[in-house]
């Protein structure tokens, strides 16, 4: 399977990272193929809502930064991990300044879909997405219910779905593992 | 007179529909006695370290944000990141929320509705009711006048911000609106929105940049 990783966490020096480190070697010894974008090395600009990338530059961002990137593996791969520390209740605002720029992955039309409103797929298909979060002291289990939530409809965005939501708490080994229940 | 801090969390600054809607409530909250509220846009880099302190000094703060990817713009989760020092304190101020989505149904906004009544609790902060409303982006094209019932509203929100300090349920209600489509009216839109007329504010301004033959490009493909 071909695996995106998304590091939210903006510290390269914290625990996670080391973490993350064995997460991979895992998933690479089991033969996946994986890219490993760390967002924090990356010039992102944020996502203004200007729709440029919408009705200026369809499916581009006029920013001219590297969410073209992030975008690039996102689709590019068959499941794309979201990896953040939890602060503050949810994923870092690194990882969401990077979501927030995937926008032009969907067309500005609107359709229906499951009785809902939603944007138009611009592209034929999608990756799954899952979710590998690093729990700070405070955070409880409606931190985690409520960061799962908002993340599957993140996904539902992005005409993906969240197919796991992994806790850093089980070895990096057995996160890895448990992707083999990811088609 | 009791004082207001009001933060637009929108990254597009002052001309956002999250800022007019605020707009309305600071008027209703002035009808109330209110005295004149502190506004500061977070898409402004001064704005944004002058929110993380008067936050801390504030009795009232209401927080308005758009709706992205069904949850906060990563503008406002970077705020919100900046406020972590403020947890234990004993005097924080009442927090309330105003979120505008662009699709119609408050059903996408529910979510970040929880997180933030959640994120209120780990401060501390009274909750005074989140403002939730849809069909945001129309507001980029409909004058004042058409509003008329929505920000009479607002309005009344924001003054019974000033009275009672906190938001009626019901009014948040009817702000807020249908959850969701109706079977029948989302049946009725799915046919609708196959005809190009339906989609003519994208339509119009993809024309109007030269870019409507290229609307479907899909730049990012892999093989």
């Amino acid at each position: 399977m071909r695996i995106t990783i998304m590091n939210g966490d903006p510290d390269p020096g914290s625990t996670f990272e080391g973490y993350l480190h064995e997460y991979v070697e895992c998933l690479v010894a089991q033969g996946h193929e994986v890219t490993r974008l760390d967002l924090r090395d990356l010039d992102l600009k944020g996502c203004s809502g200007c729709w440029g990338c919408w009705v200026k530059t369809p499916g581009l961002c006029v920013k001219h930064d590297d969410s073209d990137r992030i975008c690039r593996a996102f689709l590019a791969s068959d499941l794309t991990v979201l990896a953040s520390p939890v602060r503050m209740g949810f994923t870092s605002s690194l990882l969401k300044r990077a979501a927030d720029q995937m926008v032009p992955l969907v067309h500005p039309y609107i359709v229906i879909e499951g009785g809902e409103m939603h944007h138009r797929p611009r592209y034929a298909r999608y990756p799954q997405m899952g979710l590998l979060l690093a729990p700070s002291a405070d955070t409880d289990v409606e931190d985690l219910e409520i960061t799962t939530h908002l993340w599957s409809r993140m996904a539902r965005n992005m005409k993906s779905s969240l197919a796991f939501t992994t806790i850093a708490t089980t070895s990096a080994k057995e996160a890895a593992d448990g992707l083999a229940a990811v088609a | 007179m009791d004082s207001l801090l009001l933060l637009n969390g929108s990254p597009r600054g002052p001309r956002s529909n999250s800022m007019r809607m605020l707009t309305q409530v600071a008027q209703g909250w002035q009808a109330g006695g209110g005295a004149e509220p502190t506004v500061l846009h977070l898409a402004r880099s001064a704005d944004f370290d002058r929110a993380v302190i008067e936050i801390g000094r504030a009795g009232k703060v209401l927080l308005g944000l758009p709706l992205y990817t069904d949850s906060m713009p990563g503008l406002v989760l970077g705020f919100i990141e900046a406020l972590e020092p403020l947890i234990g304190r004993e005097d924080n101020p009442r927090l309330g929320f105003l979120v505008q989505s662009g699709f119609m149904e408050p059903l996408h906004s529910r979510g970040l509705e929880r997180y933030l009544m959640k994120l209120a609790m780990r401060l501390g902060s009274p909750h005074v009711g989140t403002i939730v409303r849809g069909g945001g982006e129309a507001l980029q094209v409909m004058p004042d006048q058409a509003l008329g019932k929505l920000f009479a509203r607002l309005q009344d929100l924001g003054e019974q911000l000033a009275r009672e300090g906190r938001f009626d349920p019901e009014t948040l209600r009817q702000v807020a609106g249908r959850e969701r489509l109706s079977p029948v009216s989302a049946a009725a839109m799915f046919v609708a929105l196959k005809m190009p007329i339906t989609q003519f504010y994208w339509t119009q301004q993809l024309k109007k940049n030269r870019a409507w033959q290229r609307r479907f490009d899909a730049p990012h493909a892999s093989a």
